[in-house]
Formats: C-alpha cells, sequence, structure tokens
C-alpha cells in the first residue's frame, strides 16, 4: 500500500509533467479512467496558475495576446511552481524566464516590461515601514555616517530599460488605445516604482541616483554606494543624494556594520 | 436563536476583489463577508482596506492554502501570517480544507483530494491541532468537491470529517454544493453524506455555482463558482437546513464574477430558502 507521501509526489509530478500514469496507478476508475481524473485536477492548476500570471502581468499578456501569454504561462509553471500560497508572490522570476523564452526572440522589451509589472506588484504588497527616525540619525557621529548601511523601503524597485518600458505600460493600461504608438527608440530609463499613500507611483530618476539607490538596496555602506555612483556622474553630490532618501521617506531602517 | 421571520437578512457573501470599493461605498445591508485568507497576506492597500471592512461587517477568514493534508510539515511561514492575519483582522469565523496543495518547494494552487486512511487521518487530525494552536481559535474544516476515488481509502468523506472533529474539537464547514458535486463525480447519495454529517460540528455552510462537463462521455461537475447556485443544491441546501437548524450561510462566486448585486441576490435567495424551512418546521410542529 503506498503511502501519503508517495501519492502525493505522484499527483504532483503527473500535474507537472502532464504524464497522469504514475499517479493513476493509485486511483479507481468508477466508469472515466483515472488518467481523465488526474486531468481535470491538472487542468485547474494550470488555469488558476495562469490567472495568477495574467492579474500581475496584464500589461505583458496585453501585448502578447491571451494565446501565447497562456502558452508562455503553461512552460513557466511546469518548470517554477509557486513557492507558497500567496499568489501576489508569484511570478518574480517570469521575466527571467520570458527573457530566455525561444518563442519572445525579437520582443527583447518583454522582458523589462515584465520587470516593471513586477515592480508595481511588488509596491502595491509590501508592507508599509515609517520613515527613520533623523533624530536618532542626528545624533550619529559624523565619521560613523559613511559606514551606515542603509535600508529602503520594502515597496521599491529601480527598473533601467533601454527600452520605454514606462511609456509602454502606460499605453496598455485598461481604458488606453490599443496599439498607442511608442517609439521603441525613444530612449533608456531608470525608473524608480514604489508606494506612496496607497498608491504606486513609477518616476524617472537620473543614472547617478539609480545607481547609488541599487548599490544601497544591495547592501553597500553611503560611503560604497556613493563610489558606486559617482563612477556614472563625477559630480554626484553625496550629502544630497543623502538628503534626497531623507526628503523621500525611503531611509526606513540603518546599522553601522562592525 | 434569532427568528428567521423577522427580516433580517443572515446569508453572506464571499468579498472579492472587484467589490470591494463598492461595498466601501454602498455598504449594502449584507449580515457578514468572508475573505480568502492569502489575498491579504501582503501590506499593501488590500489588507487596508479589509481593516476598514471590518469596521461595518463581521467577516470570516477562509483559508485555501495551509494544506493541512500534506505529507510534509506545515509551513511555518504561513501558520504564523495566518496568525498575524487573524490577529489583525479578528474574524469571527476561521476555516479551511480537508485537502492537501504542497508537496516538497511546490505549491499547487488546488484543493487536493486525500485518500482516506488511518494514516491520513492521524496528520491531518495533528495537522488541525498544530493549526489551531497557532492561531489560538478553532478551525472550521471544509469537505471538498471530489473528481476522483483513490483505490485505497477505506473512510468514507463524512466519516473522516466526523472524527478529525471529534479528535481536534474543530468545526466543520459544510459546501453543500461540493457535496453535490462530489456525490455526482462518485456517484455516492448525497443525503446520506450529509446525513452523516456530525450535526453539532457544523459551523457554516458555503453555496456555489457549478459547471457541468462532458469528459469521455461521463458527466464532470466541475466546482468553478462561477454561476448561480443550481435547483438542485437549493434542494439539498434546504435538507441541509431541516437536519441542522439555521446555520451561517455563506454565497461563494470566483470565476466570472458578476455585479455585486447578483451576488446579494443570491445571498437573499439563501435567506428566502432558510425562511420557507423555517415555517415549514412551524407547520410541522403546529401539526
Amino acid at each position: 500500500m503506498p503511502s501519503l507521501a508517495e501519492i502525493q509526489s505522484d499527483l504532483l509530478g503527473a500535474i507537472i509533467s502532464g504524464d497522469p500514469r504514475p499517479a493513476a496507478r493509485h486511483i479507481a476508475g468508477d466508469g472515466l479512467a483515472p488518467e481523465a481524473r488526474v486531468d481535470i485536477y491538472r487542468h485547474h492548476v494550470l488555469v488558476t496558475l495562469t490567472a495568477a500570471l495574467e492579474a500581475t502581468f496584464p500589461v505583458v499578456r496585453r501585448l502578447v495576446g491571451n494565446g501565447f501569454f497562456a502558452y508562455a504561462a503553461d512552460s513557466y509553471i511546469r518548470e517554477h511552481l509557486p513557492g507558497g500560497p500567496c499568489l501576489f508572490e508569484y511570478g518574480g522570476s517570469f521575466p527571467e524566464f520570458l527573457a530566455g523564452f525561444a518563442p519572445c526572440q525579437g520582443h527583447d522589451y518583454l522582458p523589462d516590461v515584465a520587470r516593471l509589472e513586477w515592480a508595481v506588484n511588488l509596491a502595491d504588497h509590501a508592507e508599509a515601514r515609517a520613515p527613520i527616525d533623523r533624530a536618532r540619525l542626528a545624533a550619529l557621529a559624523p565619521e560613523d555616517m559613511p559606514r551606515l548601511t542603509v535600508e529602503l523601503d520594502p515597496s521599491l524597485s529601480l527598473v533601467a530599460s533601454r527600452w520605454p518600458v514606462d511609456r509602454i505600460w502606460l499605453a496598455n493600461q485598461p481604458g488606453s488605445e490599443p496599439g498607442g504608438a511608442v517609439d521603441l527608440s525613444s530612449g533608456g530609463i531608470h525608473l524608480e516604482i514604489r508606494r506612496m499613500d496607497d498608491r504606486v507611483t513609477i518616476r524617472w530618476i537620473s543614472a547617478s541616483r539609480f545607481s547609488f539607490r541599487m548599490a544601497l538596496r544591495a547592501g553597500s555602506t553611503l560611503e560604497l554606494a556613493a563610489a558606486t555612483a559617482a563612477r556614472i556622474d563625477p559630480e554626484l553630490d553625496l550629502t544630497q543624494a543623502v538628503q534626497e532618501l531623507l526628503l523621500d521617506g525611503v531611509w526606513v531602517a540603518s546599522s553601522l556594520p562592525d | 436563536m434569532t427568528s428567521r421571520l423577522d427580516g433580517r437578512r443572515r446569508a453572506g457573501i464571499g468579498l472579492r476583489g472587484p467589490h470591494v470599493a463598492e461595498i466601501m461605498a454602498s455598504r449594502p445591508p449584507l449580515p457578514w463577508l468572508e475573505v480568502h485568507a492569502e489575498n491579504y497576506m501582503g501590506g499593501g492597500s488590500a489588507v487596508a482596506a479589509l481593516e476598514q471592512i471590518r469596521g461595518q461587517y463581521p467577516v470570516s477568514v477562509h483559508g485555501v492554502g495551509l494544506s493541512l493534508g500534506t505529507a510534509d510539515g506545515l509551513d511555518r511561514r504561513h501558520l504564523s501570517r495566518l496568525r498575524a492575519l487573524v490577529g489583525r483582522i479578528d474574524p469571527w469565523l476561521v476555516s479551511e480544507h480537508l485537502s492537501w496543495s504542497t508537496a516538497g518547494a511546490g505549491y499547487l494552487n488546488h484543493l487536493l483530494p486525500l485518500p482516506y486512511t488511518e494514516e491520513s487521518l492521524d496528520l491531518f487530525a495533528r495537522h488541525v491541532e498544530e493549526a489551531q494552536e497557532a492561531i489560538g481559535r478553532r478551525l472550521l474544516i471544509e469537505n471538498p468537491s471530489g473528481y476522483l476515488r483513490f483505490r485505497h481509502s477505506p473512510i468514507p468523506e463524512p466519516e473522516f470529517l466526523a472524527e478529525v472533529a471529534r479528535r481536534t474539537g474543530c468545526g466543520l464547514l459544510c459546501d453543500v454544493n461540493n457535496i453535490f458535486v462530489t456525490a455526482s463525480n462518485l456517484s455516492l447519495d448525497a443525503i446520506g453524506y450529509l446525513d452523516a454529517l456530525p450535526r453539532a460540528a457544523i459551523g457554516e455552510i458555503h453555496l456555489a455555482g457549478h459547471t457541468r462537463n462532458d469528459a469521455d462521455g461521463q458527466t464532470i461537475l466541475i466546482d468553478d463558482h462561477g454561476s448561480p447556485v443550481s435547483e438542485a443544491v437549493w434542494q439539498l441546501y434546504a435538507h441541509a437546513l431541516r437536519r441542522l437548524g439555521p446555520i451561517p450561510t455563506l454565497i461563494e462566486w470566483d470565476t466570472d464574477l458578476p455585479a455585486l448585486g447578483i451576488l446579494i441576490d443570491e445571498a437573499w435567495a439563501a435567506d428566502r430558502v432558510a425562511d420557507l424551512v423555517e415555517v415549514e418546521t412551524i407547520h410541522a410542529l403546529a401539526r
């Protein structure tokens, strides 16, 4: 008699692979082939996970059409099942998947549009955090300041693209005219996406600020992040860049490395 | 017990994202709302809206992702997120399913069936106890809609549920549409199933629509929550109320979500069935 773990593993395998046979041996027919019964469950899993991806990537879906989206989603789902039951967290690797998905070749902007949609989704669901208490920063010894690491607002994402993905995104919102022309050669962009006052905002930032905040997000100290950003813009004013973190309310916590 | 004839509305509806703004603006006269736990485990605008709605309506939290039947251990992170949500919303009911959804690292987003054996009974009851302890609340466990029967599954589903309730003190969520769908798909007697559930344990009833599909020449009912409650399910609901007495009832609708007014009409239809059953009961007593 098979154990529960074996049965569950076989059913999971059948759903992912599309081959119901390993699971079918555990199932009574009752007038309908066990394989067809497994297929009912498999179909539901694929349809609902596709719907979850459609909810998070509506612009990609609109750009490629429902049929192609479902085709791409089917491949993605089999390779990347959700890690947990909160489906707003599902699809973080979908942009990378699209970048490597052969039928998408020639549509190089698609993965970046997907990255922007993922950033919008993250901003919408991120935990709300209050900005850091400035009095605590003011109490720091001046020489410690450059050694601080900075935790940025968890709703904040940074997306750079050589395509005008923000305009593509905007032109494909519900209610906008389909086929509204976006000049794909209209230049590369650096975007910051975050939630402010319960609304997700997308704004342009300079390349140097982008790289400064990217470095902070990656765990660099203020000093190191400034050095990284200075490679892009030697004129970058560190004091001003730090003040902007406070003014924007995106600096939520800090610590001094040992 | 409140009389069913006092004109108060009793059946609630499942709260779905597209209806949130309208409900907040128009505050329709609904006795309660139910939400899917997993949609409110982030920190964004959805939870903020739910907190506002919670000030106007009693809310029940219906989990779909705890995977109580998994052969692996329960997902501790998910359990702690459920505990946090329950603490934040203070729901009047908390429910989950007799099913599993995770195996290994993958979550399958479906209420997958269990073989009903001594092994799965021990495991499921242990997980229910663990979950109740973690969230500090009694759970209601819902019967799933079934599309297959395992070769080795000697315990009938209602008996399995009754034993889980007996061992863990949990309650049951009797999904009448699921009973109808399962009974049709697996050639069981829906009335017999309903009558085998332990009356005292049932704390909530679910109603929803299903579709009729053809699979290799055999009719299979799919519990897709995408249409009005069928006539046969209303009849089974009436039978359930005759046996159980008044039970908080909820209309679920997930696919092809209609205008809010249609869901409210379905909830009122459930109230009318409950009223008719009460009138019948009074007449029977008077005879």
